[in-house]
Order: structure tokens, then C-alpha cells, then sequence
């Protein structure tokens, strides 16, 4: 993108409020996740063990309770905001259109990457809602739904990256909604989410759920692809105020 | 072609294909420190897994993208500098190259399952196809990339976008080979 994109796309402040907003949701969908998923809710490093017995997951759960009911409460917090986020990336894909295709597209992965990551976070609660009533292979599963939906899902979040990169690249010459590297960024993320798929093959290891490459390595690359278009949306929302 | 009229570029392509090899090589050399952490910690795991692998097939796909790399070479040379009428070729011969590395890759997993050897057979096998899988969705995906390219270089001219692309798509299968040639010197021949 070049100083001639921004001339050709003169926008009203309204619209810029709501990129903006756009990019500062995802920033704050980062920031909750840290504190839901990261400090308080034991998703990431993971509290839980692929491999673990279904009463150890009740030990370890009942042990931290607390901490992850209220960490639940941020988690949701954090993935509805993935909504307006994806969201901010269609309307700015939408600007360069003539006639809609890309951004529609780019909303459909939104939407249900959205509510995918929405589902994890509900597991996640109910995995804590009451474990010393459930069977412990139960809260064992809702375990195992919420790190399968979160990291199986390569398609969707994969495929959601792959729009938003196809619609850089298709556009126009110069005339991109975002800077050509961002296409390729996102292609990049791809191949980091895609070791997710292999949790369905292991419980222990580097490609179980809890392991370096099926989990922690697409879980470090959502939120930083996260944080990068977020930056990028806000940036461009400040250009065009100028 | 207007190609011929172009500033020769100094570095091909642009510079995001290259920052995202320099990513891909980054997550690549990951899993190439798992493979030799594994050979470090299981040794004999390791040996004689190694030696029920077909050096075969895998010297046989090795061969076949570095000659498809070499085919796109060519084909990219030869459209950047507006040389011949029917540099499609090249591309339609790489993507022949691609694709009997699919087939023979598939032959190869359906020998190793038949004889009882599967990613949770050990730590060997685990990485085998699952690294071996992985690069195979980057030649499925470069196979798709050259089909792309095949298209751009039947066009009646070239401009300066048009050659970018095909460099892009030229580097894209460089890596593509050249992860390749670490996995089969770390999985067949270590």
C-alpha cells in the first residue's frame, strides 16, 4: 500500500472510528487472553496434560477453580471480540471492491472462527462449573473439546488468513487494503496452525494438545497474527485522519 | 515481452516471499532440532527405523524437485529476459515433477502402513510422517502455485508484476526443495 492508496480512499471519520475500533478489539482480545487464558486460566502453558487420567485433570482443576472460573470470564471477553476484529479487516477490505467478494468471504471465516473460539470458551467454563459432580471422564472432555476446537479447526482460522491474504494479493497494483507482506504474513500463519490438526494422533509429545508444535506454536501465532493486523488497522485508520 | 525492457531487479521476487521463507526455514529448523534431539536420545530407535525406510523413494524425490526446480528456473529465466514463445512448458514440466512427488510420496506412506509402521510406532515414525506431511501440503500447495504461474506465463505480455509473480512463485518452490533435501538427508540418509 502507497501514498496513492491512501489519496484514492478518502474515508469519513465515522468509518475510521469503527477500524480503529476494529484494530484496538483485537489488541484488547490479546490482552484478555493473557490474562483469562494465560495467567489465571491455565489454558496456555497449559495446566492439563493430554495424557493425563481423568482424575487428574479433576485434581488439577479443583486445585486452581477459582482462578480458571474467572479466568473463563475473560476468555469469552476475549474471543467475541475476534468479531469486530475480523470484522474491521473486511470493511477495510471492502473500501478496495467494486463489487463485494473478498470481504464477504473474509466475514463468513469471521463469523465462524468467532464462534468456534466462543464454543472454546464455554467448554472451558463448564469444564469448572462443577467438577466434583460431573464423571471425571466428562470435565476430562470438556478439556479435550475445547483444545480440539481451538487447534483441529485449521480450516477455519487457517482458511480465515488465507482470504484475508488472497484479497491482498488479487487487488489491484498498489492498490492493496493492506501492505503486500501482510498477505504473506498470512500465509505464514497457516503452516504454523496447520500442526494443530495433529492432536487427534497423540496424547503425548510435541503434537499432542498440550505439546510445542501442535499447540503452542499456533496458539503464539494466532495472537501475534492478531496483534499485527490489529496494528496494521489502527495504523491506517491514523494515516487517513491525518 | 515488455519483460525485456524491465530493470534487471537485484534481489527477484519481493520481500515478502523472502520474509516468509526466512519464517517457514525458522519453523522448519524447529522440527529439524526435533528429529536430532530424537537421534541424540534414541539412537537405536532411530537406526533402525531409518534402515526399514526405501532410500529409494526418497532419493527418487529428491530427484524429482530438484529437477522440477530446475525446470522453473528456466521458465522464469526465460520470461524475465523475454526469451521463446512457449516458456509454458517449463511450468507444465515442474508441475509433472510435483505431482509424481505426490504420487510416489503416497506410495511410499501406503508401503510403510502396510508393513505395520505408522506415526505411533515410535518417536522415528512419528516424526517421519508427520514432517514429511507437512512438507507435503508445501509441494501440494506449490503445485497449485505453479498452475498459477503456468497461467501468468501464457500470457500474451509480460509486465513488471507479472514477472514478480513468477519469481515469488520461483522461490516458493526453491523452498519447497530445499526443505526437502534437509528432511531427507535428516530422515533417510543421518
Amino acid at each position: 500500500m502507497d501514498s496513492n492508496t491512501q489519496s484514492s480512499h478518502k474515508s469519513d471519520g465515522f468509518f475510521r472510528s469503527a477500524l480503529a475500533f476494529g484494530g484496538y478489539s483485537g489488541y484488547a482480545a490479546i490482552i484478555l487472553f493473557i490474562i483469562g487464558g494465560v495467567w489465571l486460566g491455565g489454558m496456555l502453558p497449559p495446566l492439563l496434560n493430554a495424557s493425563d487420567s481423568p482424575a487428574q485433570v479433576v485434581a488439577k482443576v479443583s486445585d486452581n477453580l477459582f482462578a480458571i472460573q474467572i479466568g473463563s470470564i475473560f476468555l469469552i471477553a476475549s474471543f467475541a471480540l475476534f468479531g469486530s476484529f475480523g470484522a474491521g479487516m473486511a470493511m477495510q477490505v471492502r473500501r478496495y471492491e467494486t463489487t463485494p467478494g473478498w470481504s464477504y468471504i473474509q466475514l463468513i471465516f469471521t463469523a465462524a472462527g468467532t464462534t468456534l473460539a466462543l464454543i472454546v470458551a464455554f467448554a472451558w467454563a463448564l469444564m469448572v462449573f462443577r467438577p466434583e459432580t460431573y464423571h471425571p471422564s466428562i470435565v476430562l472432555m470438556w478439556a479435550d473439546l475445547a483444545y480440539f476446537i481451538a487447534l483441529f479447526s485449521v480450516p477455519v482460522f487457517g482458511g480465515w488468513c488465507v482470504m484475508v491474504a488472497l484479497s491482498i494479493f488479487f487487488a489491484e497494483e498498489g492498490n492493496e487494503p493492506f501492505p503486500r507482506w501482510a498477505g504473506y504474513l498470512n500465509l505464514w500463519m497457516v503452516l504454523l496452525f496447520a500442526p494443530g490438526q495433529m492432536i487427534m494422533f497423540f496424547k503425548e509429545g510435541p503434537f499432542a494438545w498440550h505439546g510445542l508444535i501442535a499447540m503452542y506454536l499456533p496458539f503464539i501465532a494466532f495472537f501475534i497474527w492478531i496483534g499485527v493486523m490489529s496494528h496494521l488497522m489502527i495504523k491506517i485508520a491514523k494515516e487517513e485522519s491525518e | 515481452m515488455s519483460g525485456t525492457s524491465r530493470p534487471r531487479a537485484q534481489v527477484p521476487g519481493e520481500i515478502g516471499i523472502w520474509a516468509f521463507v526466512a519464517g517457514d526455514l525458522l519453523v522448519f529448523s524447529v522440527f529439524f532440532i526435533l528429529i536430532a534431539f530424537g537421534q541424540k536420545e534414541m539412537t537405536d530407535v532411530f537406526s533402525t527405523s531409518r534402515e526399514s525406510l526405501n532410500l529409494y523413494f526418497g532419493l527418487c524425490n529428491t530427484l524429482l524437485l530438484l529437477t522440477g526446480s530446475w525446470f522453473v528456473a528456466i521458465g522464469v529465466e526465460r520470461c524475465r529476459d523475454g526469451q521463446g514463445s512457449d516458456n509454458a512448458r517449463w511450468f507444465k514440466l515442474a508441475i509433472g515433477c510435483g505431482l509424481a512427488f505426490v504420487l510416489n510420496k503416497i506410495f511410499e506412506w501406503e508401503a510403510k502402513i502396510g508393513a505395520g509402521f505408522t506415526p505411533l510406532t515410535n518417536d522415528f515414525f512419528m516424526y517421519f510422517f508427520i514432517f514429511t506431511g507437512i512438507h507435503l501440503l508445501h509441494v501440494v500447495v506449490g503445485v497449485v502455485v505453479l498452475i498459477f504461474l503456468l497461467k501468468v506465463s501464457q500470457r500474451p505480455t509480460l509486465n513488471s508484476r507479472d514477472i514478480r509473480t513468477l519469481e515469488s512463485g520461483g522461490i516458493f518452490w526453491h523452498l519447497v526443495d530445499l526443505l526437502w533435501i534437509m528432511l531427507f538427508a535428516l530422515l533417510y540418509l543421518l
